[in-house]
Parts: C-alpha cells; sequence; structure tokens
C-alpha cells in the first residue's frame, strides 16, 4: 500500500498553482511558501548552482547561438532555460545577445550551455513536485487514510518515489520511470522505441543534429529525451559537415519527435504515480451532472 | 521523388512510434495499451494519407504556381 504521509509529512496547506509559480521565478520558493524550508534551499542551491556553473563556462554566450534574424524578444521562450525562468530574465538582462559581432565560444561552450538547459529541466520536475506536494497535503487534510490501491503494479514503490521522481527519472532514461514503478514492459518498450527512434534520427543526420549552435531550437526538442541524447552528442556531436547529408532535415525532425515524445512518457509515470497516491481524481460539476 | 519509397519507410516508421507512445499514454494497462496499436495506426496512416490526397489535390488546383 502506497504510503502517502511520506510525501506530505511537514508539509503545509497552499496553494499548488502559486507555488509553482514561485519556484518557475525562483527554484525552492514554492517549498519555503509550503513550509519545507531545508528541501527549498537544497533545491534552489542545486538548480541555481547548475545554472551559474553552465553559465561560467559559457560565458553566458547561449543565446549568441541565433542568428541576427532570429533575436527576437520571445526567443528564449523555447529553450530549456526558460523552465528556471527567474535566472533565464537575469541572464537575458545581463547578457543578453552578446556585443553584436560573432566571436569565438569559450572552450567549454557546449558543456556550459548543456549545464543551463539541465537547470532548466531539473526545475520543471521541481515544480511538478511542489504542485503534488501542495495538492498531497490539502488531499489528506481532506481524505482519511487508508486509501485503496488500484489493483496493478508496485504500490510501494510508486509510494517511495512520487510522480514528479518518476517523471524525473524517465528524463534521466526514457522508461527509468515506469521500471521504477514496476511496469517493466512498458518501461523497457519506451526505452527501444525513444532512444531507437533518436539514433535512427542521427544516423539519418549523420550526427549533424547533435549541436546546439547548429540547430538551437531541435536541439532544445532532442534534449527532452535526456542522458542518452546528452551521451551521445558529448561522444559524436558537434562535428565539421563536410559534405552533403540528404536526410539532414529529416534526421533532425526525427530525433527532436523522440526528445517531445518523452514528455509524453513523462506525463504518463506523473499520471499513473498521482493515481496511486491520490486515486481516480474527482469529477468537475459538468461531468458529475453528465454522468447523473 | 525517386526516394518516395525511402520516405515512406521513414514516415511509417516515425508514425508508428507516435501511435505507440500515444496509446501508452492512454491506457494504463500494458496489454490494453498494445491491442489498441493497430487499430489506432490504421487510423493515423489513413489521416495521414487523406491530408497528402488533399494537399496534391490543392496544389494541382487552386494553389497551383504553373
Amino acid at each position: 500500500m502506497p504510503d502517502r504521509r511520506s510525501h506530505s509529512g511537514s508539509t503545509r496547506r497552499g496553494n499548488p498553482n502559486l507555488a509553482v509559480l514561485l519556484t518557475w521565478l525562483v527554484p525552492g520558493a514554492g517549498h519555503l511558501y509550503l513550509g519545507r524550508a531545508a528541501f527549498g534551499l537544497a533545491a534552489f542551491a542545486v538548480v541555481e548552482g547548475l545554472y551559474l556553473a553552465g553559465l561560467y563556462l559559457s560565458g553566458g554566450m547561449f543565446l549568441e547561438y541565433l542568428p541576427p534574424e532570429m533575436r527576437g524578444r520571445f526567443a528564449a521562450a523555447l529553450t530549456p532555460e526558460v523552465a528556471n525562468l527567474g535566472a533565464l530574465f537575469w541572464h537575458v538582462e545581463r547578457f543578453g545577445y552578446g556585443p553584436g559581432h560573432p566571436r569565438p565560444w569559450p572552450p567549454a561552450m557546449d558543456l556550459g550551455t548543456t549545464l543551463t538547459a539541465a537547470s532548466g529541466v531539473l526545475n520543471l520536475f521541481l515544480m511538478a513536485r511542489v504542485h503534488f506536494d501542495a495538492r498531497l497535503a490539502a488531499h489528506d487534510a481532506r481524505v482519511a487514510p487508508p486509501i485503496v490501491a488500484p489493483p496493478i503494479g508496485s504500490g510501494a514503490r510508486a509510494g517511495r518515489l512520487g510522480p514528479a521522481g518518476a517523471a524525473f527519472l524517465t528524463w534521466v532514461s526514457p522508461g527509468l520511470g515506469h521500471l521504477a514503478q514496476g511496469r517493466r514492459l512498458r518501461g523497457v518498450l519506451v526505452f527501444v522505441l525513444l532512444v531507437g527512434l533518436f539514433l535512427f534520427g542521427t544516423w539519418l543526420a549523420q550526427g549533424s543534429n547533435l549541436d546546439r549552435e547548429r540547430h538551437f531550437y531541435y536541439w532544445a526538442g532532442q534534449f527532452l529525451l535526456g542522458p542518452p541524447a546528452i551521451l551521445v552528442e558529448f561522444l559524436h556531436g558537434h562535428q565539421r559537415v563536410t559534405g552533403e547529408v540528404p536526410y539532414a532535415d529529416g534526421g533532425v525532425v526525427i530525433a527532436s519527435i523522440a526528445g517531445m515524445l518523452n514528455v509524453l512518457c513523462m506525463l504518463d509515470v506523473y499520471g499513473w504515480g498521482e493515481w496511486r497516491l491520490l486515486g481516480e481524481p474527482e469529477p468537475r460539476a459538468g461531468e458529475a451532472e453528465a454522468a447523473a | 521523388m525517386n526516394d518516395l519509397g525511402f520516405h515512406l519507410v521513414l514516415f511509417l516508421v516515425v508514425g508508428s512510434v507516435i501511435v505507440a507512445i500515444s496509446a501508452f499514454y492512454t491506457e494504463r494497462e500494458d496489454a490494453r495499451a498494445l491491442a489498441i496499436v493497430p487499430r489506432r495506426l490504421a487510423f493515423f496512416l489513413a489521416g495521414c494519407a487523406l491530408v497528402a490526397l488533399l494537399m496534391l489535390v490543392l496544389e494541382h488546383t487552386v494553389a497551383s504556381v504553373k
């Protein structure tokens, strides 16, 4: 049986949407608002530490990857960094698009921009976590345990992990969140399908997709596949293209689709974990009337 | 158009993964999710074929640049 108390613990009741908004602006602020100061401060240190390390390594130049004609007001809105909005606002204000003329990239530019992007993705899961924590505290105050666990999977593991943790594991490697929830078949299939699709796209593009400078926005899509894509990029990416790549466009689109499909898998594990811990959502007023 | 066959294979591969992952998202139980994949894939391919046909018709009629 899942242990909901291990999640809600000492969490104070609060508005889940406000908690998410606070976390979006300042990582950890949502948990401070919910009365979990230690977790909030630790989360702030990790997420902003990643961003600052990335900023240091990349010299704050990641937006200079964009060609001049694409440097609009909302150009940064489709980057993974946007999930750490406060840091991105500060970044844009402090560094912007650079001095206006091309200049050499720092030696660890690729690692630096990967870290700033990872900071954004990490904060995304922190937002999911704080939203769930706030809802769970409200749920526990309203509904007395025990709940009856639905009949499939491993409830104990799902209970310990939590929906946001499972979603994070799905980013770490497609299918890993499913495996952690005890859904072995689905986890293996998801891994084979998504990592296979990403590698297929990379093979078609002959590795030309593995470069944020070359494919700024498509790179953001394939970054959602997580460390497998990052690992392949650091092993085979950033190579000079010396000849025609017949299926370069198709390859980069396919690799990006693989990353975006992983979002569906994250939502799947999040929804499943939520269902294990909270049960079926209560029908809205209109739905209840329609059912009656 | 000489590599039309290869493009169709690419489309089939990507379409299959899209349909399979969306079926997993729709259904909680693995067996039921796998069972609905063929029907959803057929529907997906038929829908895409219809859109492609419509685009070809438009290309040769109102949107023709000849």
